[in-house]
């Protein structure tokens, strides 16, 4: 039966929890904006992703070519412009954001879409700690992601639907500048967070990603800019890198069965 | 004797050559979306007979049955949201598309955005976690794609009738392109010795849908009926 380790459902509210139990994180956490109040600590960053093993098939050196298996170094529960910043949310939505801090550090978290087993929205689902692959077809780029079975499809062949339905992950159209892969996604429903901790974002959010391998296709660099004239003062931006890993296959990821197996600092243990 | 000898000579000399050659022309790209014909619900055989059920799966299906006229679909793990299994997710209403790369061919399909990969170049594990939607490797025979697959979990149905399987489900599908590029035939093959007392099969039909965009289906999503309710 099931007997070899397996990369299984997790919520990512399980694994803020399993944080603040197990005790591998640092042991001061920092605090939303510096307060320094403890009630506002944020859940630590893991480590995510290393680079590939010794032996893996060498990557693609084409700049164009992002076919593969991707996986984030690094994993922040908040997305603001840097670790242990928020986004610049207006003040409504700040204390939002504060609230959600407050009640998970009390224990008693509130729910969000991945919780429920809705897909986790943008842009945080770019930065889920668990393997992405692209696929490249005419005119398509397509993200295959391990968490929940999100797919996002990047059309390279067409603008933006007028009046597009908002959805989880929104309408993404892309188009190359140089070596660059640049993102645009409207069209989101305001059912999801920016990120873990509970930035909130409205149906005008505007996602730009920009994408280019780096270090000979050996990782894949992310410049992700964020836009909501509703909930932030202004837009902003973060740096994110992927780091290209053939070794790795996605695996079956039901999060509707139940969280059997909670990543620990990146790597899934199996229970 | 030396006449033999080169004709021997010239025999294994065409068939190096025949073995030499370039193997056939590229396979058809089965890249884009397909939805099935006509869905079907209570999986026949090629010949329209029930599945050879062995007596104790006989009794599950008949059970299932009963329950469903009553109503009862409890024993249908797709009303929790969970994968329907295969081939029952290749038999239902709502379109998959399927991607065609070198090593991988991929299955994306609608339903609650079940992705799906068949490996070429590689054979059955034998020794397989079991899944879902199992582990598949894939081949080309000439211009058909054949998948097979191994590993599935027994809590999925063969169909939404309510046909069982056990985890010893070995599956083979068989794509073939028509003609016409539009069609897409396929055929099943189900070989599972603890469900059925012999390998059966059965065929299903795709169109191809060009133009058509695959929609956000999320099953946990309360608010929006779920594409199997339609």
């Amino acid at each position: 039966m099931l007997t070899k380790t397996r990369r299984r459902g997790a919520f990512f509210l399980a694994i803020s929890l399993a944080a603040a139990s197990t005790g591998f994180a640092a042991p001061t956490p920092k605090t939303l904006n510096n307060s320094g109040d403890p009630t506002l600590a944020l859940t630590p960053p893991l480590r995510g992703s290393l680079a590939a093993p010794k032996g893996s098939a060498p990557p693609n050196p084409d700049p164009h070519n992002f076919e593969g298996v991707w996986w984030l170094q690094g994993y922040e529960y908040m997305l603001g412009p840097e670790s242990g910043v928020a986004p610049p949310l207006k003040p409504e939505y700040m204390r939002v954001l504060e609230r959600r801090i407050r009640a998970k550090n009390r224990g008693t978290p509130e729910a969000d879409a991945s919780t429920q087993c809705l897909p986790h929205g943008m842009p945080r689902l770019m930065e889920s700690p668990y393997p992405i692959e692209i696929v490249q077809t005419a005119g398509r780029l397509t993200f295959l992601h391990e968490v929940a079975h999100n797919v996002r499809r990047i059309w390279l062949n067409r603008p933006h639907p007028k009046n597009p339905t908002p959805s989880y992950l929104g309408d993404s159209v892309g188009h190359w500048e140089g070596d660059t892969l640049v993102v645009d996604t409207t069209g989101l429903n305001d059912r999801t967070f920016i990120d873990d901790e509970g930035s909130s974002h409205s149906t005008q959010l505007h996602v730009i990603e920009r994408y280019r391998k780096i270090e000979g296709g050996a990782k894949l660099e992310l410049t992700m800019t964020v836009e909501d004239p509703v909930t932030l003062e202004h837009p902003y931006s973060y740096h994110r890198i992927y780091h290209w890993r053939p070794d790795v296959r996605p695996q079956e990821y039901i999060c509707e069965e139940n969280n059997r197996n909670a990543p620990v600092d990146g790597v899934t243990v199996a229970k | 004797m030396k006449r033999l000898g080169v004709a021997l000579a010239g025999f294994l000399g065409s068939v190096v050559l025949a073995t030499a050659m370039p193997v056939a022309a590229a396979p058809p790209d089965l890249t884009g979306v397909w939805s099935i014909v006509k869905p079907e619900d209570a999986l026949k055989t090629e010949d329209g007979k029930l599945p050879p059920l062995l007596p104790e799966a006989k009794a599950v299906y008949e059970k299932h049955q009963a329950m469903a006229a009553k109503g009862d679909h409890s024993f249908d793990t797709t009303t929790r949201c969970l994968p329907p299994g295969l081939p029952r997710l290749m038999l239902i209403r709502s379109p998959f598309e399927i991607l065609q790369r070198t090593n991988t061919i991929y299955f994306v399909h609608e339903l609650n955005r079940l992705p799906r990969r068949a490996y070429l170049n590689e054979k059955l594990p034998t020794d397989v976690d079991p899944h879902y939607l199992g582990y598949s490797v894939a081949h080309w025979d000439a211009d058909a794609l054949v998948i097979e697959s191994n590993g599935f979990e027994d809590g999925t149905l063969l169909d939404a009738a309510g046909l069982p399987h056990s985890e010893a489900l070995q599956l083979t599908e068989r794509y073939q392109l028509d003609k016409d590029g539009k069609h897409l035939h396929a055929r099943f093959t189900i070989d599972d010795s603890k469900t059925f007392s012999a390998p059966w099969s059965f065929k299903a039909e795709y169109l191809k849908r060009p133009g058509y965009e695959l929609h956000e289906d999320v099953c946990a999503d309360k608010e929006k009926p779920h594409l199997l309710a339609q």
